[in-house]
């Protein structure tokens, strides 16, 4: 099921939060509002950690991980760090890299066997990627942009990519992640797909903004939704895509 | 594109017209003038005048003009439906009207701006301007009609629905009361009037509902009753309109049971005649009330006459009834999803090229409505925990879910006061563990190897000396100079009498009343006997013998004549002469000179000769004016009257009082 949210007054909820199949890491919040979405969708199936990262919120951006690891940027403090160990299960492995691109959750859009990497992360940095995370590492753009992990969202099920890739980026995209892929967009027709959206395999939070049909397209791709599948849009989602799209 | 006229400003009237525009032209231009002005300046005041007032007039009717949509550049459906409603010849006699009369004006501006050049007078001039403001004046009178009219347009257009003429609409037809707006009503929140008799609904009506995450739009048409167009009135000719242009699909309603009160034949009729509109349209023949009257119910010939009706292409026949529900969203449905593939695929075909190539925007579209699958079909297993599948889903009104973190923050003070505890969930071997004391880590180092263990007890220990110093007065500044010696304090002792005393002269000085009423002379020119003098040296120890002698001696001189007789030679001296008289006698004898003052006043204070006879003249000037006004002296201030009332009282005889 896929909900909407805000983190304060801000649609783009990718960025102040992260979502993986074993913990879900939260913004640190004036209000309990935002923390509060997170924990009735998932309900102590896995835990939800509120942190910051180097003082920030934007800890969406900043960490990227999937449900065996959590890579941090060299910039999280040692408090930070220790506080993110107590609070996750301990067959998450937790790894602080030191970077040059700090901002992991950009240029890192991983699943729980894929990643897909920015072109110029280093390589011991790839390295680190493959061992803590367990997956298969790509160098990869995604619709010409170096940012994968802005411009892309992944789970195990499915994979939603900027509206402006090509279909045959599409289909390269499909064969290498191994899960179906479909362009779209969240928050009203915005690009970045992973700054408006957090999701894993049974449950999805996208912006405020998210129009039905964008919602309902989230909803088949990840099949967040029982009895959709990603095959739906290009049949009954066809004519209220075109029709809300054109 | 513009679907409403809500924001149109107030038409004034022909009267509030003049009074807008004259009261301007009063408040906004100068209104003294004078005839003793020069005339250009008259001629330029009075050219203002005129000139503004037209501006005025120009302004305001060009803003009506400009405000009122133009019936070339609307949509046509609008176009049709003002037609109808307001008659466009008739709307557009009106704006022409106005559009005349501006130009009428801007002339007669014009043309008296060219005679007041001419005029030659304040009075000429002010009759040009009266003359000129007068026809404009009668020209906005004649538009009394169009102006009245005009306003009730633009009352009527702003309560006119929003309708979009180019999105998803389902329009509903048919004979009056055969259930339209009741359909309306049961598939969308539209707050329709159903009553049941004939032409409910005079004009149309929108209701707006989701279907498949899109919005669309159902319009409600009053009725049509079957007769040729130009017999049709505006309440029909509104739905004639809305099915001629919107790009809908088309329900047409039937009432087979006739409870309307037309007969199924009126109804098929009106059908056929109406059909030449529905070219290029989803049209749906929906059968209403299937409740009293199903299709199936009615004698073979009508049916074979409504069969007749679906063999026109494209025509499809829906059920329902509106007062059972029954059908309903079936036809909502039904209409909906053949409306929308007919729109994309009209879409798909404009964006396609005749080489079958996707092309702008379509493109984006079919990227969007593309899924890449992978192409061996392996497809990666999800990791879904077994919690998650047995997992209750949330729901709000549960009795038994535990508290979630808003209302955890709520209870204890709500947002900016509430702070979560963030070790409350650390998953940790033991949970005794969670609130432990950490090893606090700053760049890279242990805080506590930067700290004094023994810091918190030393600084008790400071606060408490401090605590105790000032309670002994340790910080006390009073006291703290201390006497050095003996010798200091003997001068202080010594410096404190002087002072006291000399405060006991000052008093006693201020307090001695003996003054009496005597000038108060200064000390240096007080007499002190001699005697004074002498003791006080005295007591110092001095000799004072030689002093009194030469005091004495440079006194003597300087004294004039003693003012009494000299007892001088009254005694008797032994050895003096033997005479026969005794001494009183004696001096009583001898003649005696004068008293003199010891100075003369007349020339005591003036160096010579010369400055004294300056100081007499200019004695004599300063005596000059005291004299004349016959004052006794200097001080003299006396003011006699000056209308003695003795002179000038009593009765007045012949003449003035002057000239008496």
């Amino acid at each position: 099921m896929a909900t909407r949210a805000r983190f304060e007054n801000s649609a783009e909820v990718g960025v102040f939060s992260r979502l993986t199949n074993s913990y879900a890491l939260v913004a640190v919040s004036g209000s309990e509002n935002f923390y509060t979405i997170f924990q009735e969708e998932l309900q102590n199936t896995i835990p939800i950690c509120r942190t910051n990262i180097a003082g920030t919120k934007i800890i969406g951006r900043l960490t990227a991980g999937n449900r065996k690891g959590l890579l941090v940027p060299t910039i999280t403090t040692d408090q930070e760090l220790q506080h993110l160990r107590n609070s996750l299960p301990d067959t998450v492995k937790i790894m602080r890299i030191e970077e040059r691109l700090s901002a992991l959750g950009n240029v890192i859009a991983a699943n729980d066997h894929v990643a897909l990497i920015h072109p110029d992360l280093d390589r011991e940095t790839e390295e680190i990627i493959a061992d803590v995370l367990g997956v298969e590492v790509f160098r990869q753009t995604v619709s010409d942009n170096v940012l994968v992990g802005t411009y892309c969202s992944l789970s195990n099920r499915g994979a939603l990519v900027s509206p402006k890739t090509p279909i045959q980026d599409q289909d390269e995209l499909s064969s290498l992640l191994q899960v179906p892929v479909v362009a779209g967009s969240v928050n009203r027709g915005s690009d970045v797909i992973g700054g408006g959206m957090v999701v894993n395999d049974w449950c999805a939070v996208v912006g405020s903004d998210t129009t039905a049909t964008e919602l309902s397209v989230i909803e088949k791709v990840f099949q967040v939704q029982t009895g959709a599948g990603p095959q739906d849009i290009g049949k009954e989602m066809r004519d209220t895509v075109v029709e809300s799209f054109y | 594109m513009k679907t409403t006229w809500k924001d149109i400003p107030p038409v004034p009237t022909h009267q509030e017209f003049i009074d807008i525009v004259l009261s301007r032209t009063q408040r906004r231009l100068p209104t003294q003038i004078r005839a003793g002005f020069k005339i250009n300046r008259i001629r330029a005041f009075y050219t203002r005048k005129v000139k503004f007032t037209q501006e005025t007039f120009s302004e305001k009717l060009g803003a009506i003009l400009e405000s009122f949509p133009r019936l070339e550049d609307i949509h046509p459906f609008h176009k049709d439906l003002m037609n109808t409603l307001y008659d466009a010849d008739h709307f557009k006699i009106a704006l022409g009207q106005l559009s005349t009369a501006k130009h009428q004006i801007e002339a007669i501006s014009r043309d008296y701006v060219r005679l007041l050049k001419y005029g030659q007078s304040l009075f000429q001039c002010k009759n040009l301007k009266k003359a000129a403001l007068g026809r404009m004046a009668t020209i906005t009178k004649r538009l009394k009609d169009p102006l009245l009219y005009l306003d009730q347009v633009r009352q009527h257009l702003g309560r006119l629905p929003s309708i979009d003429p180019n999105t998803r609409t389902l329009l509903i037809c048919g004979y009056p009361n055969v259930g339209k707006s009741s359909f309306l009503k049961s598939v969308t929140r539209a707050d329709v009037d159903v009553q049941p008799y004939a032409f409910t609904t005079k004009s149309l009506f929108v209701g707006h509902f989701d279907y498949r995450y899109l919005r669309f739009q159902a319009i409600d048409t009053p009725g049509i009753l079957d007769h040729p167009l130009e017999e049709m009135n505006t309440i029909e000719m509104q739905s004639i309109t809305a099915i001629a242009h919107l790009r809908s699909a088309i329900l047409y309603f039937m009432d087979l049971s006739e409870q309307c009160g037309y007969s199924v034949q009126a109804q098929i009729k009106l059908f056929q005649e109406i059909k030449p509109l529905f070219s290029n349209k989803l049209v749906f023949l929906v059968i209403n009330k299937i409740d009293v009257t199903r299709p199936e119910d009615l004698d073979p010939e009508t049916q074979a006459q409504v069969q007749t009706l679906l063999q026109s292409d494209g025509v499809e026949m829906l059920q329902l009834s509106c007062t059972t529900q029954e059908g309903v969203q079936e036809v909502k449905n039904a209409a909906c999803d053949r409306l929308m593939s007919e729109r994309v695929n009209q879409k798909l075909k404009s964006g396609t090229t005749s080489g079958n190539a996707v092309g702008g925007r379509l493109e984006g579209i079919m990227r969007r409505i593309h899924v890449a699958m992978p192409i061996d079909g392996k497809v990666l297993v999800p990791h879904i925990p077994e919690s998650v599948k047995n997992m209750k889903k949330f729901e709000k009104d549960d009795p038994n879910r535990p508290k979630n973190a808003r209302e955890i923050e709520e209870e204890n003070g709500g947002a900016g006061v509430y702070n979560i505890d963030i070790r409350k969930d650390y998953i940790l071997k033991n949970p005794d563990w969670k609130y432990d004391k950490m090893v606090e880590i700053f760049d890279g180092k242990n805080v506590a190897d930067y700290l004094d263990p023994d810091i918190a007890a030393k600084m008790d220990a400071l606060e408490e000396e401090e605590l105790r110093l000032e309670a002994e007065g340790f910080y006390n500044s009073e006291d703290d100079e201390d006497i050095d010696s003996e010798e200091e304090a003997d001068i202080l002792a010594k410096a404190e009498i002087i002072k006291e005393k000399h405060a006991i002269i000052r008093a006693e000085a201020r307090s001695r009343k003996s003054l009496k009423n005597r000038a108060i002379i200064p000390r240096k020119f007080q007499k002190k006997p001699v005697s004074k003098l002498e003791n006080a040296l005295d007591e110092m120890g001095v000799d004072t013998e030689s002093l009194a002698l030469r005091g004495r001696s440079a006194v003597r001189d300087a004294r004039g004549r003693s003012v009494t007789r000299s007892r001088l030679g009254t005694e008797d001296a032994g050895d003096t002469m033997d005479v026969d008289q005794t001494p009183l006698e004696r001096l009583r004898s001898k003649s005696r000179a004068r008293s003199q003052p010891m100075t003369n006043r007349l020339v005591d204070g003036v160096r010579n000769t010369e400055l004294r006879d300056k100081a007499e003249r200019h004695a004599k000037v300063m005596q000059r004016k005291m004299n004349r006004m016959a004052r006794q002296g200097e001080a003299d201030r006396h003011t006699s009257s000056a209308l003695p009332k003795h002179l000038f009282s009593g009765k007045r005889g012949m003449g003035k009082t002057q000239r008496r």
